[in-house]
Formats: structure tokens, C-alpha cells, sequence
């Protein structure tokens, strides 16, 4: 049969040719990489890079590159390469300064003297001075630009510039979180801002450790060295590349094979498959993420406060941190994370079934109810939202989990415009302050003016003290004022329990060992100043 | 033939304009409000309602409608809404990948695919039938997803051939295509050698053979070409999918291309870029559709005449 033996070896050539295909493949690849080895699962491949550009992957993609618009925390960190402000933060949150060099506040708390940096240039070649600030603040207030930055320069009345290297602020009413907004607004080139127009959100120029060289979508940002940078001997590598990789899997794949030097989050799920291998090292912080049950306050039977605290006597904090968070997280003690401005830790509500069955019993409901938990559809959430369902259930409350496509669950909860009409029960979510400041952990959930659809205060929780106490405690010029009242607040609304306090979250980042410095910082944003490879 | 096509060709004109409504009332359907989804969290209701008036979805919808269609007709899909960039900067910078992908996948499949059906065919109930039924059901059980994975884990941390992501060069594309193409290589084995089967029992092979007709020409010219019709409308309408369905290989190995791109502009109801991505989605599967109906008459001349 001739025939027969021809298709076999068309179809043969074409195997061959796909295993040649693949082989050069192989070869090419390990030629480039430094040697690449091949065995058992301790196969991390440690690849040793000679070269100073470093590649770090992230998990979805960046939405602009303007710094003032800018509100996811990617973006935010992308900008930070290329950007900086009058002030910034470390590793901690605390505030410190950056373009400026010192700065003081009138004892009214209403003006703030900036003096700035010397000898410090944008990446274009023009100077940074007062009047660049000038500018900066300028677009930022103007209403028609529209930026996601304006509400935290809502207060400013004027800035004025009595020489190059001074900027004063003059505040409307004084504003406690004044200084971690100016942290959160770094300074775009004036010329670069006249000449670029509505473009400069694709071409940054600041005046940071690291020039924008190229941004493809959906693929890579990359960033060069800038060799004029004003701080000695920074940076010490000469370009990061940034680059989204959404799949969990495919990141950690990554960094095995050594394609990344650095890569977050860290699904922590799978904390265990890299922990111990040689060339990878995982590290871990405290996040200023909080995860919590809202518990609408004006809805029966959770209007009864002994109701919302047996809920947080049910359910046991350290099993969820266990059996959700794979062991990577830390008890929820207070409103906020213990990397939040003023955080003051709460005690109480440690574990305790029985308690939680008096307290029902007392409410008037000895034998539970029956509700429902809203979250995201996300696997994690999801898990989150199971867990509690079935502590829950240990003191007869019954509750239906019904998970919800976050624009979906959005519009269901800001639907409601008055309390009444609100169908929310209890809502298994999280909260991050975007500048590590106590206003933005605090006003935005617990101020009786922030009822949704005007903020996230989704437990309707309305407290006369509480809502007083935000007010002073903005207004509060003195920082031991400022922490006393926050303290105040923190206790309250522990007592009152509007939320099962859940957990802080932790934030997780792979990389390969021979590369320090690169940081995240508790917000979640990555900082690569101090980027080094060894 | 010239003529048909021309004919068929602006018959897509009013095709498209049903689609553009139908897209556009359905992604007003969805519930969710950009405005908010793009200002976060901790956003004010100032703020909220700026971006509306801005991006202009306070406006009644018809009134949407009407600058959304004005905006088309002048060729003009707007800025993204979630990120104000132009949308055919983000549909140029992310269709290559797509494309490259998708070609590729179906250009293996189809290889493969009518390989595994014709030797099948040819081979009826003998081994290499059932080794070829036996690839084509496990290609089309495999989720993709898993075998996305899989092939990550061997080929590029265990044996290092291949990156495991991204598209710096024709290296990138292998796995993501083997990926892809599994499941339409399977589906393709499994037509196309149902319909050689029906051919071969066709009297002008018997002819064909009686007539003394070498087995190798009764097969390649002739059986083939005639199962072929059926091959090349499956396959066509499959291309059609892979092209807006590539979301899920896109997602595992990072490839900036246009299904990844849906995915996010649905998450933060990115109304601009989707409907210009579905409205590029409708034109290509027509197009696609009227490039097999073109194939049909090169294949069988009869019918192109009777048309």
C-alpha cells in the first residue's frame, strides 16, 4: 500500500519538524539565559543576572501614568519610579519628605511653609522650583481636568511662592491628613505638562530615579536610570521593566524560571510551593488592608448591638486567618491596620461560643435568624464568605452567601438612596486608606454622611460622638490631639461593633534572592528607589 | 464570482448597524455605573458625578446613542473611559498578538487536525484510527486552562525551552497556540473524518477505484477535496470564535491581546472600548462567514453555479 505510506510520512516529517522546531527552541533559550537546568521540582533555575535591568510582574495591568489621576495602586507605584513629591512615605507609612527639604506648620494649622530641595532637576532638563509646585497644584484643583487627586486639595486656598526654593499653602480650615495628601501628589515637569497637553499621561517626565522609556498596554512599562538623578549614587540598576501577568500561576512560574526578579502579590495559596526553594526568597508585611463583615445597623436584628457583637464572639478570628488566608494574615484588633496613622489596638471579642449564644439569647434570639452575606464573586472572597457562613451556623444563625461581579454587587448596594430602601444585610469586604492616613481609614465608612451612595459607610452605623470626632480630629492642629480623638473613635465603634472584625491582610512578594531593595510598602504599593542586584 | 462577493460585502453594511445597537443597548443593560467603578472606593459623589458629566452618561440614552453613532460614522471610537487613552491605540497596539495567535493555532489545528481525521478515516477501526480517536477526545476534554498550565510547568520551569509568557518572539506564541488549538485540532479530527468516511462510500470512488485510479489520487483528489466542505465550515466558524475567545490563553500567558483587553474593559464597564470591541468582533465573524461561502465555490465548483 503506497498510498498509506505517504500520508505516514507527511505526517511524520511533520512530527520532526515540530521536534526541531522545539530543540532550537531550547537551545536559543538556554544560550541567553546563562544556563538554564532541567530536573526534579527544586528546579528554581538559578539564574544569575550580570545585566542591572530587572523585571517584576505584577497581576493586572496599568491604567494611566499620570500621577494625579492615578487611583489604582499599580499605576500609583509605576508613577513613583519616574515621580516625586514634596513629601512621600517609608516603609511604614510615616510621612517624609522628599523634594522638600524641611517643611513647618502655622500653629492654627492653616498654612504650610515648604522649603525645597537644591539642585534638583526634572528628567527634561528644567529646574524644579516653587512655581513648578505652583503649577502642579494648580491643575490639580482645576475643575475641569477632573483629577482623582482634586477632593485632597479641596481645602487649599492659596500657594504662593515668595522665592524659588519656598512654597506656602494656605488651608481653608486646617485639615489633620493635609500632609499624607501632599505625599500623594508628586510633580510633573511644567514644560513637559504645557508641551505634552493631555498626553502626559503617556509620557511622564518628573523628577524621580527612573525616566520613562516605553509603555506597551497590556504588555510592559519599562523605565531607564536617570542618570541625573539628584540623590548620590541612586538608582543601582539601569532600567525595571514592569510587566502585567494576571494568571497566579504563570508569576510564579516566572520567577522560577528566573523571567522575573520580582513578582506581587503572591497568591498565598501558593506561598508553599516556592517557600525553601534555593534562589527564591518570599517576604511578607502587614498590609493597611483590612477585611471585615458590615453589619447593616438599621436593618433587624442587627440594629440590637448585643445581636452584632455575639457575630463577632462566633467567629473564631485565628481559624479564618488559618483556613482563608492560609495562615498569611493577623487578627483585625481595631477599625484599622495596625500601618494606619493613629491606629490605637482594641481588646475583646476573643472566641467565645457561648458568650455569643448569651448575647443572641438576650437580643431575643435564642435559637438565631436567618440572613444573607453579600461579597464578590472572587475565589478567595468566596472562601471568606463560606467560612462564616459556617461559624455562623454553630449558633444558629442561618446565612446564605450570595456572591455578586463586583460592578453587579456595586450598583446593588449604591441602589439604595436612603437607609430605608437599603437591602444590604451583612457585606463581606475589604478597605485600604490610599495615603495610610486616619481620615481615609475612618470618615469614609463610620461618618453617618457617608451612607451609601455617598460613601462606603455600608453598615449605616451613625454615632453622634463618632461623627463629632471626625470633625475635630481633622481639624486637630496638635498630633497627640489628633491621636487621642482617633483613639476615641476606634474604641467606640469597636463597642459598637457595626462590623465582625475580621483580619489584616499581609502582603506577600516573591523574588529571586540575588535582587534587595525592591519594597512593598503596607498599601500595596511597590518601591524600587533602593533596587539592587547582587 | 467578483460580483458575489461585492454583493455579499455590502450586505455587511446593515448587518453591522443591527449589531451596533444591539451592543449598545446591551451594555447599558449590564448594571454596574463606570463612573463609580473608575472613581473607587472612596470616592465622593462630586466626584462620581464629574466623571459622568464628563464622559457624558448623564445624558438620556438615546442622546448617547446618537453621539456614540456620530462618533462611529466619522470613524471615531472615542477614549476609554477607564483610562481616557484613544481606543484604536489600544485596539492597534493588541489586535497583532491576537492575530498571531489565532492564525497560528488554526494553522496547526487544521494540519493536524485533517491529518488525524483522513488517516483515521482511511484506517477505519484499525490502531491508528483509535489512537487518533483516542487524541482527538482526550484534545477536546483537556480544559484549556489546566493545559495552559501544564505545559508552563514542562516546558518552561522544568526543561526551560519556551517562555512562560508574554510576546518577545515567535518562542512566546508555541504554547499558547498548542493551547488554544487543542480543543478545534480535536474537533477538526473528528469531522473531517466523518465526512471522509461518508466520501469514501460515495459511488464516484467506487468509480474512481474500478476505473483503476491510484488509492493516493483517490484520496487526496478526490475524497478530500469533497469532505472538505463540511471541514472548512466547521473550521471557519471555530475561527471566528478563537479570535474573540482567545480570554482565557491570553489570561495564562500574559499576552497583551484583545480577549485579555474585554476582560478588563467589562470588569470596569469600559463602555468605549467594548463596543468597539464587539463591533471588531461582528465584523470579523462576518467576514469570516463570507470568506467560507466563497470557499465552498473554489472547492465545488456546482456550487458557485448555482447560485
Amino acid at each position: 500500500m503506497k498510498v498509506k505510506g505517504k500520508v505516514w510520512s507527511m505526517f511524520m516529517l511533520l512530527l520532526i519538524t515540530v521536534v526541531v522546531t522545539a530543540g532550537c527552541g531550547n537551545k536559543a533559550n538556554n544560550e541567553g539565559q546563562g544556563g538554564n537546568t532541567a530536573g526534579g521540582t527544586e528546579t528554581s533555575t538559578p539564574t544569575t543576572k550580570n545585566d542591572k535591568d530587572i523585571v517584576i510582574a505584577i497581576n493586572s495591568n496599568f491604567i494611566t501614568l499620570d500621577p494625579h489621576n492615578a487611583s489604582d495602586t499599580h499605576s500609583i507605584s509605576a508613577a513613583r519610579t519616574m515621580y516625586e513629591g514634596l513629601m512621600g512615605f517609608d516603609e511604614n507609612m510615616n510621612v517624609v519628605p522628599v523634594l522638600a527639604a524641611s517643611h513647618s506648620i502655622s500653629e492654627d494649622g492653616l498654612v504650610y511653609t515648604f522649603n525645597l530641595q537644591e539642585n534638583v532637576k526634572f528628567q527634561d532638563g528644567t529646574d524644579f522650583n516653587a512655581e513648578a509646585v505652583k503649577v502642579n497644584i494648580a491643575r490639580i484643583q482645576d475643575e475641569k481636568n477632573n483629577l482623582r487627586l482634586r477632593k485632597s486639595f479641596a481645602k487649599v486656598a492659596k500657594v504662593e511662592t515668595p522665592d524659588a526654593k519656598t512654597v506656602v499653602i494656605t488651608l481653608s480650615e486646617p485639615y489633620n491628613a493635609f500632609l499624607n495628601k501632599v505625599a500623594m501628589a508628586p510633580i510633573i515637569s511644567p514644560k513637559a505638562l504645557t508641551e505634552n497637553g493631555a498626553d502626559i499621561s503617556k509620557m511622564p517626565v518628573g523628577t524621580g530615579p527612573f525616566k520613562f522609556k516605553e509603555w506597551v498596554q497590556g504588555d510592559r512599562l519599562v523605565v531607564e536610570k536617570n542618570p541625573d538623578y539628584w540623590q548620590k549614587d541612586l538608582p543601582k540598576v539601569d532600567s525595571i521593566t514592569f510587566r502585567p501577568v494576571p494568571e497566579n500561576g504563570s508569576r510564579i512560574a516566572m520567577l522560577k524560571t528566573g523571567e522575573a526578579d520580582f513578582i506581587y502579590p503572591m497568591p498565598t495559596e501558593q506561598v508553599s510551593e516556592v517557600e525553601g526553594l534555593e534562589g527564591i526568597t518570599v517576604d511578607t508585611i502587614d498590609s493597611t488592608i483590612v477585611r471585615y463583615v458590615t453589619l447593616n445597623t438599621m436593618k433587624k436584628p442587627f440594629d440590637d448591638v448585643k445581636v452584632r457583637q455575639a457575630i463577632n464572639y462566633a467567629i473564631n478570628k485565628e481559624a479564618y486567618i488559618k483556613v482563608v488566608k492560609s495562615g498569611l494574615g493577623a487578627k483585625l484588633d481595631s477599625t484599622m491596620s495596625s500601618k494606619t496613622q493613629y491606629y490605637s489596638p482594641q481588646t475583646g471579642y476573643d472566641y467565645d461560643i457561648e458568650k455569643a449564644k448569651q448575647l443572641l439569647a438576650e437580643a431575643g434570639y435564642p435559637d438565631g435568624f436567618e440572613t444573607e452575606i453579600w461579597g464578590e464573586n472572587e475565589s478567595e472572597t468566596m472562601k471568606g464568605m463560606q467560612f462564616i457562613q459556617q461559624q455562623l451556623a454553630l449558633v444558629g444563625i442561618k446565612v446564605e452567601v450570595k456572591s455578586m461581579e463586583g460592578g453587579t454587587l456595586s450598583d446593588q448596594i449604591n441602589a439604595a438612596k436612603t437607609p430605608e430602601e437599603a437591602k444590604i444585610q451583612m457585606w463581606y469586604v475589604s478597605w485600604s486608606p490610599s495615603s495610610g492616613d486616619a481620615d481615609g481609614a475612618t470618615r469614609g465608612l463610620f461618618s453617618s454622611e457617608m451612607f451609601p451612595p455617598a460613601g462606603s459607610n455600608t453598615a449605616y452605623y451613625k454615632n453622634e460622638n463618632v461623627d463629632k470626632w471626625i470633625a475635630e480630629a481633622n481639624k486637630a492642629v496638635d498630633p497627640e490631639a489628633a491621636k487621642s480623638i482617633y483613639a476615641n473613635i476606634q474604641k467606640t465603634v469597636w463597642e459598637d461593633a457595626p462590623w465582625a472584625f475580621m483580619g489584616v491582610d499581609q502582603i506577600i512578594s516573591g523574588k529571586r534572592s540575588n535582587l534587595e531593595g525592591v519594597k512593598v510598602f503596607p498599601d500595596g504599593s511597590i518601591n524600587v528607589l533602593n533596587a539592587e542586584v547582587k | 464570482m467578483g460580483r458575489y462577493a461585492l454583493q455579499r460585502l455590502l450586505g455587511v453594511i446593515p448587518l453591522l448597524f443591527i449589531v451596533s445597537v444591539l451592543v449598545f443597548l446591551f451594555i447599558h443593560l449590564i448594571p454596574g455605573d463606570p463612573a463609580r467603578l473608575i472613581a473607587g472606593k472612596d470616592a465622593t459623589l462630586e466626584e462620581i458625578h464629574g466623571i459622568q458629566e464628563q464622559l457624558g452618561l448623564n445624558l438620556p440614552l438615546w442622546k448617547q446613542y446618537i453621539n456614540y453613532m456620530g462618533d462611529l460614522l466619522t470613524g471615531n471610537l472615542g477614549n476609554s473611559i477607564r483610562s481616557g487613552i484613544p481606543v484604536t491605540d489600544m485596539l492597534e497596539s493588541r489586535i497583532m498578538p491576537t492575530l498571531w495567535l489565532t492564525f497560528l493555532s488554526m494553522a496547526w489545528a487544521l494540519v493536524i487536525g485533517l491529518l488525524i481525521g483522513v488517516i483515521s478515516a482511511v484506517y477505519r477501526n484499525k490502531w491508528p484510527d483509535h489512537l487518533g480517536t483516542l487524541t482527538a477526545i482526550s484534545g477536546m476534554s483537556i480544559p484549556g486552562f489546566w493545559l495552559g498550565l501544564v505545559l508552563i510547568q514542562i516546558f518552561s520551569v522544568e526543561l526551560g525551552w519556551f517562555p512562560t509568557g508574554g510576546v518577545d518572539s515567535w518562542k512566546s506564541y508555541i504554547l499558547p497556540s498548542i493551547t488554544l488549538g487543542m480543543g478545534i485540532m480535536s474537533m477538526l479530527a473528528r469531522y473531517s473524518r466523518s465526512s471522509m468516511l461518508e466520501t469514501l462510500r460515495e459511488d464516484y470512488i467506487r468509480t474512481g477505484r474500478a476505473k483503476g485510479l491510484r488509492e493516493y489520487v483517490v484520496i487526496s483528489r478526490h475524497a478530500l477535496r469533497n469532505s472538505l466542505i463540511q471541514v472548512v465550515t466547521v473550521a471557519g466558524l471555530q475561527f471566528g470564535f478563537l479570535l474573540g475567545g482567545s480570554v482565557m490563553v491570553e489570561t495564562v500567558f500574559s499576552i497583551p491581546g484583545l480577549g485579555r483587553l474585554l476582560v478588563d474593559s467589562i470588569l470596569f464597564r469600559d463602555y468605549t472600548v467594548i463596543q468597539a470591541l464587539l463591533l471588531l468582533f461582528s465584523t470579523q465573524f462576518i467576514l469570516i462567514n463570507l470568506i467560507v461561502d466563497l470557499l465552498y465555490g473554489v472547492l465545488n465548483p456546482k456550487i458557485r453555479f448555482s447560485q
